[in-house]
């Protein structure tokens, strides 16, 4: 009896429109539950609006695996975050040795994340064609981010010509930093062409 | 009264002890808890021990809504990606390359970035195309093609030029001289306050070393 005289304080019953309430008295729904919800198993849901060409400032759900209980269901607000999945950061590099970044240690942890470069832009004097055996050379500038030693790393420079001393140059960049538990980076893809201008990979990236 | 109330309960609620199953619109419920209509949570929800997923097809992200509704998110349906990408395609531009173009893409919710482009010789689609200073044919100009945040239109502008330099290319009557370009720029379009995040800028002062530390952001 007194079970059974609980059971009718905490749900309040709507028999015309089947609504159950587990602590709200006023259920909104068919189901209102006026606190938290712990699924133990799985959480199948019938039917699922979509999103719709108008819906904007949407926030993506995430299940968190520290929560107490664990599995909280919560929003991804990157606002509220100091790294999101994509980051992207402005660099800007001044009083450099003539044209020469030859290893920056940008410090984030290639465990943890992917670096990529994009918008490049070298502001400043022109580097200068030599002369070698009666031709001229351009050299061979590079602009790229490596690993070494557990972290990320840029170099921007033409590896064979140095501005003529005296003359300055300063480059800008737009780093994207990639969170590894939302992107993968798959292993490198080697190809030997033998010479020859095309070719078929040798192997696919690993992709389900 | 009380015992009206308690014959209700059991027409709707279907309780079997021995399998523990309740079901809220439905007789037969088929889980632990059925309910048959919509549910509302004031409150968090807990998942102690989904299924896990190892497929990247055939399953939809879940978003809320601003007004609180939990959806599937189909990119080709939203009005935009999380990341999107688009080539811009620039037929017959300048011998001086592209000096400033308005994407008209808002800067308060897209972040927009330059990450990949090639050029061509306009109608022949000829590659026989070299960079060239304007100071003399000893200089190697450096490039700058990048996109960046206008401030007054608050609309990203996308530059893709050499520094004091023309493109030129190859004409049977004269060695090398100036040409327009078609311009290929590959843009990566981010939606702000999803999943992609803008830090801080970063100014790195090599005080002429070649090799240094740069700062690491806050939380990195």
């Amino acid at each position: 009896m007194y079970k059974t005289i609980t059971f009718i304080v905490f749900i309040a019953f709507n028999l015309m429109n089947a609504q159950v309430g587990i602590g709200v008295t006023n259920p909104d729904t068919n189901l209102h539950v006026g606190g938290d919800v712990l699924v133990q198993d799985d959480l199948n849901i019938g039917t699922l609006n979509t999103v719709t060409p108008t819906d904007e400032d949407f926030k993506l759900l995430t299940r968190v695996t520290n929560s107490t209980p664990v599995g909280e269901i919560t929003v991804l607000d990157v606002n509220s975050l100091s790294v999101a999945p994509i980051n992207t950061i402005d660099y800007h590099f001044t009083n450099i040795s003539l044209d020469n970044l030859s290893d920056v240690n940008l410090q984030y942890d290639s465990a943890k994340y992917v670096v990529a470069i994009s918008n490049f832009r070298y502001v400043g004097d022109a580097i200068q064609k030599t002369s070698a055996g009666g031709s001229k050379s351009i050299g061979h500038f590079v602009v790229r981010t490596f690993e070494n030693g557990g972290t990320w790393h840029l170099e921007i420079k033409n590896r064979d010509l140095d501005l003529t001393p005296g003359d300055s140059v300063e480059y800008y960049i737009t780093l994207i930093v990639y969170d590894k538990s939302y992107f993968r980076n798959l292993a490198p893809i080697v190809t030997d062409l033998g010479g020859s201008n095309s070719g078929t990979a040798s192997s696919v990236p690993v992709l389900y | 009264m009380k015992a009206f109330k308690l014959i209700l309960a059991l027409a709707t609620v279907s309780i079997a002890n021995t399998f523990a199953q309740v079901g809220i619109n439905t007789a037969t419920p088929t889980a632990t808890l059925e309910v048959v209509g919509s549910t509302k949570l004031d409150r968090s929800l807990f998942l102690e021990n989904p299924d896990s997923n190892n497929q990247i097809r055939n399953s939809k992200l879940l978003i809320r809504t601003t007004g609180n509704e939990i959806i599937k998110y189909d990119i080709d349906i939203s009005k935009y990606g999380p990341v999107n990408y688009s080539q811009f395609i620039f037929n017959n531009v300048s011998t001086n390359g592209l000096q400033d173009y308005d994407t008209k893409i808002s800067t308060d919710d897209y972040i927009v970035s330059i990450q990949g482009y090639y050029f061509l010789e306009p109608i022949t689609g000829d590659t026989d195309i070299m960079t060239h200073s304007n100071t003399d044919n000893n200089s190697i100009e450096g490039y700058q093609i990048y996109a960046y945040p206008n401030t007054t239109t608050n609309t990203w502008f996308l530059r893709a030029f050499i520094n004091n330099g023309t493109f030129r290319t190859r004409f049977t009557s004269l060695p090398f001289s100036d040409t327009p370009i078609d311009l290929f720029l590959n843009l990566i379009i981010y939606r702000r306050g999803f999943i992609t995040k803008e830090q801080s800028a970063i100014t790195v002062d090599m005080a002429n070393n070649e090799t240094i530390t740069a700062p690491l952001p806050p939380g990195f």
